[in-house]
């Protein structure tokens, strides 16, 4: 029985109840549908999402390819070190600040690192990309041991901030091998462009063999996926099972390919200290492969000082030092060659039946041509002169006369024959190709073509070449023809030691000269060394017989080296001096090419640098054979070579 | 015994409301549980603790007729006004607003029972009010009264700052204003008026910076971490949930802290993460069941009063239930508002379960005279 006290009243409110419910069921309906959205409709993308926020993919780093000397002597391998990362999206605020304090505090940064990872952070904070905040960025590499351990132990009140190992690079070979092997620095973002592969932090070969084969030894990063809370806290062992399926959890790193280099560390070692000058370069290459057994253009840079913390005052210091130490003088300085061209002109003039080996030039201490004169090294003349005495005497007017016959462009032919003038395909990085003028690319107010050819003949005016470029050179005209492309490579191997690639001697070219006319300048340079009056007489091994060619090559002009003080200007205006040696004698091996930039005489700066090293690379053979290192088989399959060469 | 409770009486108990608020706290607990399953209290049992007491608190109230709460009308406004201003001096500064009072040990959220001192005191001025009954209807100016018992507490909670609770309280107000004879006419030019007048506002007026700025002071907690950061979070728990959801206490977006405020005001989304669509459809099936029992009752109360108070509960649970989970899932921006019985917090869950009680009263006594 209904009985009501105001009835109107709920009369009045009934039908507004009915409305209000209508509404309330409207209003459920409208989040069930909106529910509906979310869950079903993009559900699939908001359970991706949701997986994304709690995975955070920590690299493994691969391990870099070590190189090696041709006996397997490690040259550069990785040593253990840390890196500190920071991932911005899980310190904001003033959790940042705090973080960045103590890192200051623990790393000793300085205030403009801390712009730097400010600039960082802020970069990767406001960038569109929303995931790009969970991206790690490089705070500090390769950090000393105890900081190492502070950081550690400050590990929990910092969650974003990683210790990642990272393998550092250690060049444990010769200094004197910087421009050999290069040096790693970290890679700017335009290469991260590039390259999607690399990552802010990692580095990337620069120059040498690190960064010409750079893809071989890089190997490929794996990745860890870990789960981490909010707070980039990482889950206890339990959870992480239980939301990374196990195939996802580790992909492993595959570490780089090792290189075997055609480098002998021990010559290379020999070689540099042989070497006396302050700057300059050696090639020593095997004659029958074109193989490269050492290396030096010194002054070098330190690739552990390169590829470490270095300051930009160091940096300015070696970019602004006159002897240049960032330039490989072995494969990209042109020198004149001087008196070590006179074996190109030799062999112009043999072939050109201009002379032969008997014929006569008379030195009287001069030679005109017009109105000048160019003088030889020994006033008085040399009298009467034979190819062979030319080159031991190194006479100067024989060949003016001589090239002077030869003309400019068969001198030219005979150069860029022998590997002048043109790259000679070392695969090292950039090569410079010298300079081999013929009539086509002399002008006339630069002089008249005969003169061009006289200056030509004795490696002086417009003649540059390369060290290298004489080595290969030399190496023709001591193996009986071949003009290789030489090489630094032996050969690429696996982590596990199988050979993936090997390189073989490659010939450029043969040379297509008379067998007797290369015998007769190799006389001749057997005579410079080995008979009493030959300008390298003096650096003669007691039981070795080696051939070779001094050189003291002018140099004209100062430049802009003229603001140097008066003892460096001095320095600088000083004469190449350059010996191109072959040994032994007969059946050559190897060819050693010395120029020591500034050096003065090719006779006494130059030539004893070559003699030693010449007597260092048979002392090794002698030791090496003795200790029976199978390795040293390994090496250098001479005879085969020769058989893919012809 | 007129004001008494009979054995014969309880079969009048509105019993599907009964175990509709029953299974909602479970189920709330039993959520909290899985919500706060790495924190060091067992958040879910202090909560059951508060139910067991606002249950018990129900349990009392059955025995009391409503009616005596229009004697208790003026003097609980005050006191909750009081218990306001006590907050304004004397309250506990969270997250840059003061909220809380201290009572006895007892951290006290009095803006939670200013809202039912206000169901009350309105039901009290409707039913007493003659205005009404004279013109036959109410115009807009005839309820200047009404308006001013309103905007003092919603004034003293935005002052807080809580723009959650203080526009839930207004909207609950103005929920029963809109059951008294106003004029369809009048009201409709009543939120027309005002929604253009703060659209045109907020529009026009305000610069993009001022509007962040008035967001930021009103509710400082929900823009700390930069505006918008929780509502992603909360959809994306919520729509990862799918159709079943990842099951109890393995939501990744709760159990890892990604969500904000999981316990509280993001509630919701951890059940709708580890329940799924399913799940969520069922809770608001129980929501939307409450709130029509609650509206059954008020169309069904023996007196305008009861019939009042019984609205004003019914517009309680629909507001917060509403904007709760309508913030919770991006279709309403975020403001601080809890999820009935579900949300953790003393307070809360006390004034609820009085709620319950009301209409339990409302319902129970709807035969006498």
């Amino acid at each position: 029985m209904l009985v009501r006290r105001d009835f109107d009243d709920i009369r009045e409110i009934r039908p507004r109840a009915a409305l209000g419910a209508l509404i309330v069921v409207c209003a459920m309906l409208v989040l069930v549908v909106r529910l509906y959205q979310l869950q079903i409709l993009r559900g699939e993308d908001y359970f991706n999402q949701s997986i994304a926020n709690f995975r955070k993919s920590l690299f493994v780093p691969a391990d870099r390819g070590l190189i090696k000397d041709r006996r397997g002597h490690t040259l550069v391998d990785n040593r253990p070190s840390f890196d500190v990362f920071m991932t911005p999206a899980f310190c904001k605020g003033k959790e940042r600040d705090e973080v960045l304090t103590k890192l200051r505090e623990f790393l000793h940064l300085t205030p403009e690192d801390l712009d730097r990872i400010r600039a960082d952070y802020q970069k990767s904070w406001l960038s569109k990309d929303r995931l790009e905040r969970f991206k790690p960025f490089l705070v500090a590499l390769d950090i000393p041991r105890d900081q190492v351990d502070v950081l550690e132990g400050h590990k929990t009140e910092m969650s974003c901030v990683n210790l990642i190992p990272t393998p550092h690079r250690a060049y444990r070979g010769s200094p004197s091998l910087g421009h050999v092997v290069g040096y790693m620095s970290e890679v700017t973002p335009d290469e991260m462009e590039q390259y999607e592969e690399y990552r802010r932090g990692q580095t990337i070969g620069r120059r040498g063999i690190e960064r010409r084969w750079e893809r071989e030894l890089r190997g490929a990063d794996g990745k860890q996926n870990i789960a981490v809370d909010a707070k980039g806290r990482e889950l206890d062992k339990d959870a992480q099972e239980a939301l990374i399926p196990e195939g996802e959890r580790l992909v492993p790193a595959t570490p780089g390919n090792n290189l075997v280099l055609t480098i002998d560390e021990r010559l290379q070692k020999a070689a540099d200290a042989a070497f006396p000058g302050r700057a300059g370069a050696v090639v020593v290459m095997e004659v029958k492969t074109g193989y490269v057994l050492a290396m030096i253009s010194r002054p070098s840079f330190d690739p552990n000082m390169m590829s470490g913390r270095i300051s930009r005052a160091q940096l300015k210091e070696l970019s602004e030092d006159p002897l240049k130490p960032m330039l490989n003088r072995v494969m990209n300085e042109n020198y004149h060659p001087g008196s070590t061209f006179k074996v190109v002109t030799s062999l112009a003039g043999l072939e050109n039946s201009i002379v032969t080996p008997g014929s006569g030039i008379s030195c009287n201490g001069g030679y005109t041509m017009g109105n000048h004169r160019w003088r030889c090294d020994k006033p008085s003349g040399h009298g009467l002169m034979d190819l062979r005495r030319a080159l031991q005497f190194s006479c100067d007017v024989y060949y003016y006369s001589l090239g002077d016959k030869v003309g400019l462009d068969a001198l030219s032919d005979m150069a860029h024959r022998l590997g002048f003038g043109q790259p000679t395909g070392f695969d090292l990085g950039r090569e410079i190709p010298g300079i081999i003028p013929d009539s086509k690319s002399v002008t006339p107010e630069s002089g008249s073509l005969r003169a061009h050819a006289i200056n030509a003949s004795i490696g002086q005016g417009e003649i540059n070449v390369t060290p290298l470029q004489q080595a290969v050179a030399y190496a023709a005209i001591a193996n009986g023809g071949t003009v290789w492309k030489p090489q630094i490579v032996r050969r690429i191997e696996s982590p596990d030691g199988k050979i993936t690639r090997e390189f073989l001697p490659e010939a450029a070219r043969t040379l297509g000269v008379k067998d007797t006319s290369l015998a007769t300048v190799r006389g001749g340079l057997v005579a410079v060394v080995n008979e009493p009056g030959g300008t390298a007489y003096r650096s003669r091994l007691p039981d070795l017989q080696f051939a070779g060619k001094t050189g003291t090559a002018q140099v004209m002009k100062l430049g802009q080296k003229q603001k140097l003080d008066p003892s460096a200007q001095q320095y600088f205006s000083r004469d190449h001096a350059w010996f191109a040696s072959f040994a032994p004698a007969q059946d050559p091996e190897i060819v050693v090419v010395v120029l020591n930039e500034h050096g003065g005489w090719g006779a006494e700066a130059a030539a004893p640098a070559a003699s030693k090293t010449i007597e260092a690379y048979f002392r090794i053979k002698r030791e090496e054979a003795a200790e029976d290192v199978p390795a040293a088989q390994a090496a250098a399959p001479v005879s085969s070579a020769a058989v893919v060469t012809q | 015994m007129a004001y008494g409770v009979t054995e014969k009486k309880l079969d009048h108990l509105h019993w599907p409301l009964v175990l509709c608020t029953l299974i909602i706290c479970t189920l709330g607990v039993w959520n909290l549980a899985s919500a706060t399953k790495n924190a060091p209290v067992l958040m879910a049992l202090v909560q059951a603790r508060w139910m067991g007491v606002g249950l018990l608190a129900v349990a009392v109230l059955l025995f009391i007729d409503y009616r005596w709460l229009q004697t208790l009308a003026w003097p609980g406004y005050f006191a909750a006004l009081a218990l306001l201003a006590g907050v304004a001096f004397a309250g506990k500064k969270v997250l840059g607003a003061r909220r809380w009072l201290s009572l006895g040990g007892m951290q006290v959220q009095p803006s939670e029972f200013v809202k039912l001192a206000v169901i009350v005191v309105l039901a009290r001025w409707f039913t007493r009010d003659e205005t009404g009954a004279r013109k036959g209807h109410y115009g807009i100016f005839d309820l200047w009264r009404p308006f001013l018992l309103i905007l003092v507490p919603v004034a003293l909670v935005m002052k807080q700052p809580d723009l959650g609770t203080a526009l839930v309280t207004f909207a609950i107000a103005m929920t029963m204003v809109m059951f008294a004879k106003v004029k369809w006419r009048d009201l409709i030019i009543m939120f027309a008026g005002g929604g253009v007048a703060s659209v045109m506002a907020w529009k026009k007026v305000l610069k993009d910076y001022q509007k962040q700025r008035v967001l930021t002071f009103l509710d400082p907690g929900a823009y700390a971490h930069g505006a918008g950061y929780h509502s992603i979070q909360s959809q994306i728990a919520v729509g990862s949930g799918q159709w079943g959801g990842k099951g109890w206490g393995e939501g990744t977006q709760n159990q890892l802290a990604f969500l904000p405020e999981q316990h509280t005001d993001f509630i919701f989304s951890v059940w709708a993460e580890e329940h799924g669509f399913m799940g969520s459809v069922i809770l608001i099936g129980l929501y939307a069941f409450l709130v029509l029992a609650a509206l059954d009752v008020a169309a069904n109360a023996r007196d305008k009063f009861g019939s009042f108070l019984a609205l004003g509960i019914s517009a309680l649970f629909f507001w917060h239930a509403f904007i709760n989970m309508g913030m919770v899932t991006g279709v309403m921006p975020v403001v601080g508002v809890p999820l009935p019985l579900f949300s953790y917090g003393g307070s809360s869950v006390v004034a609820d379960m009085l709620g319950i009680g009301i209409l339990l009263n409302v319902s129970l006594r709807r035969f006498m005279f």
